[in-house]
C-alpha cells in the first residue's frame, strides 16, 4: 500500500511535468514582455532599458525557451510561481491567503452533501416507488436543474436580506479570528453549495444502493435470517459505498479549484473568486498558475479516490 | 419409502401452493397448485426446464420471493423443534420466519461467485448466521466456523477463514455457502442448482459432502437440478415440473424407470445417460416452453406433446399410479413402458 502510494506520487511527476510544460509554453504566447511579470511591478518604474537587459540576461531570457522553461520549473518547485499581472502580489501569497477560505468552502460543502445525499439516496432506495422516493427525485431533478447562481442568489435575497439571519457574503470581519467568528459567514455559501450536489450524490448513491440490494448475496444475506437493517446496511450500503466514494472523489479537484460562481455570489475570497477577476483582466500568469493547481488537485483526488477505493474493498489490491 | 414412514418424518409439506407474479396488471402463474413433501434423511430433487417454477417454489418455502410474487393459495407447513408452523401464515420478514431461515431451513444458490459478500471474510459471513441462530459466544462462534470449513473440506480452515471471496476458488466458495448453510444444522437444506456454475469434479465432491451431511444429521435436502444424472444419483424422490406444476413425482425407480408423463419421458429422452454407449438417441423436446403470461389452455404440455388429443384441452388432475407415484396426464396409461 505504501510502496503503491509512493509510486503513485512518482508518476505525478512526469505528469505534472507535461502540464507545466503546456501552462509555461502558453504564458510565452500570451502578450507582453516576459520581464513585467518577473519582477515585483513597484520596482518597475524605477528599472531603466539598460537594466532591463541586464535582468533579462540574468534571468536567462536570452536562452533558448527549453532552458527558460527549466528555470522557470526550478523557481515553481521552489515556491516562487511568479507575480500576478494586476495586483503585483506573488502568486504564492495569492494562493496562501485564497486556498484556506476555498477549502474551508468546499469541505463544508462536501461533508454535508455527502452525508445528505447518501442518506436520501439510500432512504429513496430502500422506499424506492414510494410517495417519499418519487417526492425526493423529483426535487433532486429540480435541484439538478437550476442554476447555482439563482439558487444563491434567492437564498442571499430571503435569509440575508428579508430576514437578516446570516451576513451577505465575504468571510471575515476585521477583528474576527477564530472559525465560529466565520461560521455565520460560511453557513449561507456552503449550504447552497452543497445542495446543488446533494443531488447528484443522492442520485448516484440511490442507483448504486439498488444495484448492491438486487445482487445475490443480499439474498444470501437474508436467507440466513438476519434482520432487515443488518441486511440493507452491513451487506447493501457497505456494498453501495465503494461508487458513491469514487464521485465524491471525482468533485474533489472542481471544489479545490474553487467553485467560481458560489464564490462569486456570496464575495466568498477564495481561489474560484480570484480566477474570475484573473480572468476579466487578462491576469495570465495567475489564471495560468490556478490552472496548473486544478491539475495538482486532480492528481491527489484520484489518489485519494485509489486509496480509499482500496480501503473499502478488500478486492482493490494496491 | 413414502407412506411406509410415519408422518413425523414430515419435515415440510407443501399443500397445493400457488405463488402468483403481478407484473402490468398481468399474472403469471408461476406455480400452480404444487403439493410434495420432504421426510427428513431425504433427498427430493425437483427437476425440469428452466421458468418452470423450481426456485420459486423454493423461494416460496423460504418466504424470499421478489417484491412482484405473492403466494396465493395452499399451504406451506413446517414441522420445526418447537411444533408444527404454516410458513405461509408468517410475516415475511417478522422474526419466526427469520428465526427459520438460516436456523432451521437453510439455501444455497446457484452461483457461489455472486452469493458471498465480496467485501466481507467467508468466515465473517458464516459467523454472522451463527450470531443470528445460536447463543454462542464469539470465541465459540469462531472456533464452529473453522470447524465447518474444515469439516466441508477446506484446507487450512484457520487461515481460510479470514480470507475474502475472490481468494476462493468457485468450488471452495460453494463449499463456504454449503458450511454457512449447515452452521446450525438446519432440519431442511434447499439446494437450488449448486453446482451448475462449477465444473464436473468439483460437482461430484460438492455432492458427496452433501450426501455426508444428510447421513450424519438426518437432514432434508430440497436439490433443484436440470441435471438427470445427478437425480439418478442422488434422489430418493423426483418431482418434476413444468410450467407451475408437478406433472409427475414419485420415487426415483418410478420416475426414471417408468415415467407415465409424456413430458418426463421426453426430459428423459433428451440427455445422454452414462454407460449407455455411443449410440444411444439423443431427442431434444420439440418446441418450446410457452410464454408464461400467454399459457396454452387446459395441459401446458399439449402443444408439444406426442401423445396429444382432444381430451388434453383440459388440464388434468393428479392421479396415483402408485402409492407414491402420481402423475398429471390423461394419457398416461399409453406413455407408460410396456412391462
Ligand atoms: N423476479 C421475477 N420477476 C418476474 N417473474 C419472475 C421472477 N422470477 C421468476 N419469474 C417467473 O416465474 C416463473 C418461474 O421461474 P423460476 O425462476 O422459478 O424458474 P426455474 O424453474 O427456477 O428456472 P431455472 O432453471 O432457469 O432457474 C418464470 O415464468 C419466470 O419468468
Ligand atoms: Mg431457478
Amino acid at each position: 500500500m505504501l510502496t503503491y502510494i509512493l509510486r503513485r506520487i512518482l508518476l505525478m511527476i512526469p505528469m505534472l511535468l507535461v502540464v507545466s510544460f503546456l501552462i509555461y509554453l502558453g504564458l510565452e504566447l500570451t502578450p507582453g514582455d516576459a520581464v513585467s511579470y518577473m519582477i515585483p511591478p513597484d520596482l518597475g518604474g524605477q528599472i531603466s532599458p539598460e537594466q532591463m537587459e541586464a535582468i533579462r540576461e540574468s534571468l536567462g531570457l536570452n536562452k533558448s525557451f527549453i532552458e527558460r522553461y527549466f528555470i522557470w520549473l526550478w523557481g515553481a518547485v521552489q515556491g516562487n510561481f511568479g507575480y500576478s499581472l494586476s495586483g503585483g502580489v506573488s502568486i504564492s501569497q495569492i494562493f496562501l491567503d485564497r486556498l484556506p477560505a476555498t477549502l474551508e468552502l468546499s469541505i463544508a460543502a462536501i461533508l454535508i452533501s455527502t452525508v445528505l445525499g447518501t442518506a436520501l439516496g439510500v432512504i429513496t432506495a430502500l422506499k424506492r416507488g414510494s410517495a417519499t422516493d418519487i417526492t425526493l427525485t423529483i426535487g433532486g431533478m429540480i435541484g439538478l436543474s437550476i442554476p447555482d447562481f439563482f439558487f444563491g442568489l434567492a437564498a442571499l435575497s430571503f435569509f440575508a436580506l428579508e430576514l437578516g439571519w446570516l451576513p451577505v457574503g465575504g468571510r471575515l470581519m476585521p477583528g474576527y479570528e477564530t472559525f465560529w467568528d466565520r461560521l455565520p459567514h460560511l453557513i449561507l455559501p456552503a449550504t447552497v453549495l452543497a445542495l446543488s450536489l446533494t443531488a447528484g450524490v443522492m442520485r448516484y448513491s440511490r442507483a448504486a444502493m439498488l444495484d448492491a440490494l438486487s445482487q445475490e448475496f443480499v439474498r444470501t444475506a437474508r436467507a440466513k435470517g438476519l434482520p432487515e437493517w443488518r441486511v440493507n446496511v452491513l451487506h447493501g450500503f457497505r456494498v453501495a459505498l465503494t461508487p458513491v466514494i469514487v464521485l465524491v472523489g471525482f468533485r474533489l479537484p472542481f471544489l479545490i479549484g474553487g467553485s467560481v460562481v458560489i464564490e462569486k455570489v456570496f464575495q466568498w475570497p477564495g481561489v474560484g473568486n480570484e480566477f474570475v477577476s484573473a480572468v476579466r483582466s487578462q491576469d495570465y500568469p495567475l489564471v495560468m498558475m490556478i490552472a496548473l493547481l486544478s491539475v495538482l488537485a486532480v492528481l491527489i483526488a484520484s489518489l485519494i479516490i485509489d486509496i480509499l477505493t482500496a480501503v473499502v474493498d478488500p478486492r482493490v489490491r494496491l | 419409502m413414502g407412506t411406509a414412514q410415519s408422518e413425523a418424518d414430515v419435515v415440510v409439506s407443501v399443500e397445493g401452493l400457488r405463488t402468483y407474479f403481478y407484473n402490468d396488471n398481468r399474472c403469471n402463474k408461476a406455480v400452480d397448485d404444487v403439493s410434495f413433501e420432504i421426510r427428513s434423511g431425504k433427498t427430493l430433487c425437483v427437476v425440469g426446464e428452466s421458468g418452470c417454477g423450481k426456485s420459486v417454489t423454493a423461494s416460496s418455502i423460504m418466504q424470499l420471493l421478489p417484491r412482484l410474487a405473492r403466494i396465493e393459495e395452499g399451504s406451506i407447513t413446517f414441522n420445526a423443534q418447537s411444533g408444527a408452523l404454516r410458513i405461509d401464515k408468517l410475516d415475511r420478514n417478522g422474526r419466526a420466519m427469520r428465526n427459520i431461515r438460516g436456523g432451521e431451513i437453510a439455501m444455497i444458490f446457484q452461483d457461489p461467485m455472486k452469493s458471498l459478500n465480496p467485501v466481507y471474510t467467508v468466515g465473517f459471513q458464516i459467523a454472522e448466521n451463527l450470531k443470528y441462530h445460536t447463543r454462542l459466544a464469539s470465541r465459540a462462534i469462531r472456533e464452529l466456523t473453522i470447524e465447518m470449513l474444515g469439516k466441508m473440506g477446506i484446507p487450512l480452515p484457520e487461515k481460510r477463514v479470514d480470507q475474502y471471496p475472490h481468494e476462493f476458488s468457485g468450488g471452495m466458495r460453494q463449499r463456504a455457502m454449503i458450511a454457512m448453510a449447515m452452521a446450525c444444522n438446519p432440519r431442511l437444506l434447499i439446494a437450488d442448482e449448486p453446482t451448475t456454475a462449477l465444473d464436473v469434479t468439483i460437482q461430484a465432491q460438492i455432492f458427496e459432502t452433501m450426501l455426508k451431511l444428510k447421513a450424519e444429521h438426518g437432514t432434508a435436502i430440497m436439490l433443484i437440478t436440470h441435471d438427470m444424472g445427478v437425480v439418478a444419483e442422488l434422489a430418493d424422490e423426483v418431482a418434476v415440473m413444468y410450467m407451475g406444476k408437478i406433472v409427475e413425482g414419485g420415487t426415483v425407480e418410478e420416475v426414471l424407470r417408468t415415467p407415465r408423463h409424456p413430458y418426463t419421458k421426453a426430459l428423459l429422452a433428451s440427455i445422454p445417460v452414462l454407460g449407455r454407449g455411443r449410440n444411444q438417441q439423443i431427442e431434444p423436446i420439440r418446441g418450446s416452453t410457452p410464454d408464461p403470461y400467454d399459457r396454452p389452455v387446459g395441459c401446458q404440455f399439449a402443444p408439444r406433446c406426442d401423445y396429444a388429443g382432444e381430451k388434453c384441452a383440459v388440464m388434468p388432475d393428479e392421479e396415483y399410479v402408485s402409492f407414491t407415484h402420481r402423475v398429471r396426464c390423461w394419457k398416461h396409461q399409453e406413455v407408460a413402458p410396456d412391462e
